[in-house]
């Protein structure tokens, strides 16, 4: 029965890639760009000065006055989280969390006097990377939606090998002059087989990453519920302590903060104050990964309230447990040097185009016989095509323009800058669905090129006296103009675009003599055809 | 008369493709969910690897009964076999988990 | 970091798949005019896994048991999008494209020794 599988395998490929297509178009094109989150976030705040270093003494004395801004303003809250200053990132980032419902408390700091720092607010990368696996919704639900969307491109991907008939014949094959239709499914298949690898790796530990949320069942059956406990035996954390449920005052840091820095080699990231007002306070303090493919970080745990040591995590994971941190670790590709990270960016950028190239050749497929009006569920979705393909990069060119056109010192600039990057989305979707479909397109992709061209000469005329190195600056601007031109060549393809032998081959309903043999998938070409043909007809068997 | 009848027949192919979904969606998760507790029990690792082990296959395992489900010539067999692997797998996580004595709660 | 074990990466790499590609008829046509002979054929297949093979080897030999899988995987990627770009564009200037990948993968290895790995 191989024809019913390969039929039945193309049916759920394109299916599932449909349903959770622009979802993960939206993913794909955030994590390819948080391969360059701190770039981001540097551009995004050109006041902040780099350090060429930070000593203990920084270190220690950054930790007393956050720790003495927190007492003042963080009382109530369980745990306080302290993220160090770093010699490319000079500032103290502050984060507690309130009342269950209430918004997190967070505060930026000059590590040195303890004052908010004097940098425009915004998010930088951080909203591109949390956007990637929450989309802005309430962390929960946006990572069940995520999570569910990564398991059925598991399934797309598992599902497109099967069905692809001529997998390595077809490797190296992009027809551009053959029919339309042709030209998408070899795009599709070469960004697909390509970077397979790639798809599969970053797919399965994106998963992964999460996995102890969407399948805590193990830890339910073995631990009865106690995930704590789990990841400290694991290795990853130190033994979490218990609040006594007696008031305490907590020993200053800075002391604690010199003997980590002593204890383990590496830059000190962060400190995490559990419990602060309780006698069994604890101060852990973590270190950055040290170098190689697993994602975990040295901890160094303190008693809060006397300062000693009392557990030292460095290394030592067993097989499964470090199979899970490398995972993470390739997911993230924090190890990539320079030229590793632009060819990570690169299979990122393939995996977009597959779900991109994807979502066209599901329209495309489906085209009207010439004279015919498209139906609503194909105006759908080309819409939501157009809105998510093009409209998402112009959000984030909105985004970036909106970092330079706000002013510096408006209140909730950050709020805004993401209300910009929402608003050009949504509008760019709701636009698509009015002019003619080949119309919508090219439209889309200009504007989406003129935003990312106006991106640079916003920076040059209003930040560049901000800039501590012009060269760096004026090297992402170049990128950014880069991505313009691409979105430009690919608008004026697609406006340019004439269909070879179309015309034949709409009157008739068949491919026109020597037009190349009806592709091999035939479930592609089902759509519109009589029902019971196809893949339909062998999944509709109760 | 053979009208009304394909049109019979559409709605039941289209029931039953939906109900491929759900058996997949559904079934998958449950048989995942399943496995990961089973294997957490009875893996001869230490408590935290078996977990972590588990955890990292349940993966593949939905994954895997999504495909079956899909592939299978029928719903009615697609469902038969989801439903004995979950009656496997549940008596088998029903019989281990009663001969672990009970241990101090989370 | 290193540049010379990346380069040789992915010389290697590209050669590895131009040959595959080679053995292929529909491809051989395009860029030599003409189309393989059996044995051809087989040369250039077993050429190509050949070195790509050796990319691998010489990915771990420079870069770890870690590392270096990564690096040649991408490494692959990086050539494959090249090789395909060249094909859909310029079909004739593969050869010379071979042979430059020629030169940089015996190059490589001298920039590769002369400093240590990262």
């Amino acid at each position: 029965m191989r024809n019913g599988l390969r039929q039945s395998m193309a049916w759920l490929h394109t299916w599932s890639g449909l349903v959770v297509g622009w979802v993960l178009f939206a993913v794909f094109l955030t994590g390819t760009a948080s391969y360059y989150k701190p770039e981001i976030s540097r551009w995004m705040q050109p006041e902040l000065r780099r350090e060429a270093s930070l000593g203990p003494d920084v270190l220690a004395r950054a930790a007393d006055l956050a720790v003495a801004h927190l007492q003042a303003h963080a009382a109530g809250a369980r745990t306080w989280f302290i993220t160090l200053p770093q010699p490319d990132r000079p500032l103290l980032e502050l984060f507690w969390r309130t009342r269950p419902g209430t918004p997190p408390g967070r505060a930026v700091l000059d590590p040195r006097t303890g004052e908010p720092a004097a940098l425009r607010e915004t998010k930088g990368g951080e909203f591109l990377y949390r956007f990637h696996f929450e989309l802005n919704l309430p962390p929960l639900w946006g990572r069940w939606i995520v999570g569910g969307c990564a398991m059925i491109m598991l399934v797309a991907l598992v599902s497109g090998v099967v069905t692809h008939r001529r997998i390595f014949a077809d490797f190296f094959t992009l027809r551009r002059d053959k029919s339309a239709q042709r030209g998408w499914l070899d795009a599709h298949n070469v960004t697909g087989v390509l970077a397979l690898p790639f798809h599969l790796m970053i797919t399965y530990t994106g998963v992964v990453t999460l996995a102890l949320m969407y399948m805590p069942w193990g830890v339910t059956a073995a631990y009865r519920g106690d995930a704590q406990a789990y990841f400290a035996e694991t290795g990853q954390i130190t033994q979490p302590r218990p609040p006594a449920g007696r008031p305490g005052t907590l020993a200053p840091v800075g002391p604690m903060v010199r003997q980590a820095a002593a204890t383990i080699p590496g830059p000190l990231e962060r400190l995490t104050v559990a419990n602060p007002r309780d006698a069994n306070a604890t101060v852990v303090a973590v270190f950055e990964e040290p170098h190689g493919l697993s994602h975990e970080h040295p901890q160094v745990a303190f008693d809060g309230a006397t300062g000693a040591v009392v557990e030292v995590r460095q290394g030592g994971l067993r097989p499964a447990a470090k199979t899970f941190t490398t995972m993470v670790g390739l997911h993230e590709a924090h190890f990539a040097g320079a030229a590793l990270r632009v060819l990570f960016f690169l299979c990122g950028l393939m995996g977009t185009a597959m779900v991109a190239t994807g979502l066209v050749l599901w329209t495309v497929a489906r085209l009207p016989r010439s004279g015919q009006a498209p139906g609503p569920g194909w105006r759908l979705v080309h819409g939501l095509n157009v809105g998510t393909v093009a409209g998402l990069p112009a959000a984030v060119a909105a985004y970036f323009l909106a970092n330079r056109l706000l002013p510096p010192d408006l209140a909730g600039r950050a709020e805004w800058e993401v209300w910009a990057f929402f608003s050009t989305w949504l509008a760019t979707t709701l636009a698509a669905f009015l002019p003619p479909p080949r119309q919508a397109w090219s439209g889309a992709l200009v504007l989406a090129a003129a935003l990312y061209l106006a991106v640079p000469v916003a920076d040059v005329l209003t930040a560049a006296a901000a800039w501590d190195d012009p060269a760096w600056f004026l090297g992402f601007d170049a990128a950014i103009i880069a991505l313009a031109a691409c979105l430009a060549i690919i608008a004026r393809k697609v406006a340019r675009y004439e269909a070879p032998r179309r015309a034949r081959r709409d009157a008739a309903g068949r491919p026109a003599p020597g037009a190349p043999p009806a592709a091999p998938e035939p479930a592609l070409h089902a759509a519109p055809g009589p029902r019971g043909e196809g893949a339909d007809a062998r999944l509709g068997r109760a | 008369m053979s009208h009304r009848r394909a049109a019979r027949a559409d709605i039941l192919g289209r029931a039953a493709v939906a109900g491929r979904v759900v058996l997949a969606a559904g079934g998958g998760y449950g048989i995942a969910a399943l496995a990961t507790a089973l294997l957490s029990l009875t893996l001869p690792l230490p408590r935290s690897e078996a977990v972590t082990a588990a955890t990292l296959l349940s993966v593949a395992v939905m994954v895997g009964v999504v495909v079956a489900v899909f592939a299978a010539r029928s719903l009615l067999r697609a469902l038969v076999g989801v439903g004995a692997a979950g009656l496997v797998l549940g008596g088998a996580l029903w019989l281990v988990a009663g001969a672990i004595p009970p241990g101090p709660a989370a | 970091m290193n540049a010379g074990a990346l380069l040789l990466n992915l010389g290697l790499s590209f050669l590895g798949l131009g040959a595959l590609c080679l053995s292929l008829a529909r491809h051989h046509g395009a860029v030599l005019r003409s189309s393989p002979r059996p044995a051809r054929v087989l040369a250039l297949r077993a050429a190509g896994w050949s070195l790509i093979g050796l990319s691998l080897a010489a990915a771990i030999r420079l870069e770890g048991g870690s590392f270096g899988p990564v690096q040649w995987l991408g490494s692959l990627v990086g050539a494959g999008l090249v090789l395909i770009a060249a094909l859909s564009y310029r079909p004739r200037a593969l050869p010379w494209m071979l042979l430059l990948a020629a030169a940089a993968s015996l190059a490589a290895p001298a920039l590769a020794m002369s400093r240590p790995a990262f």
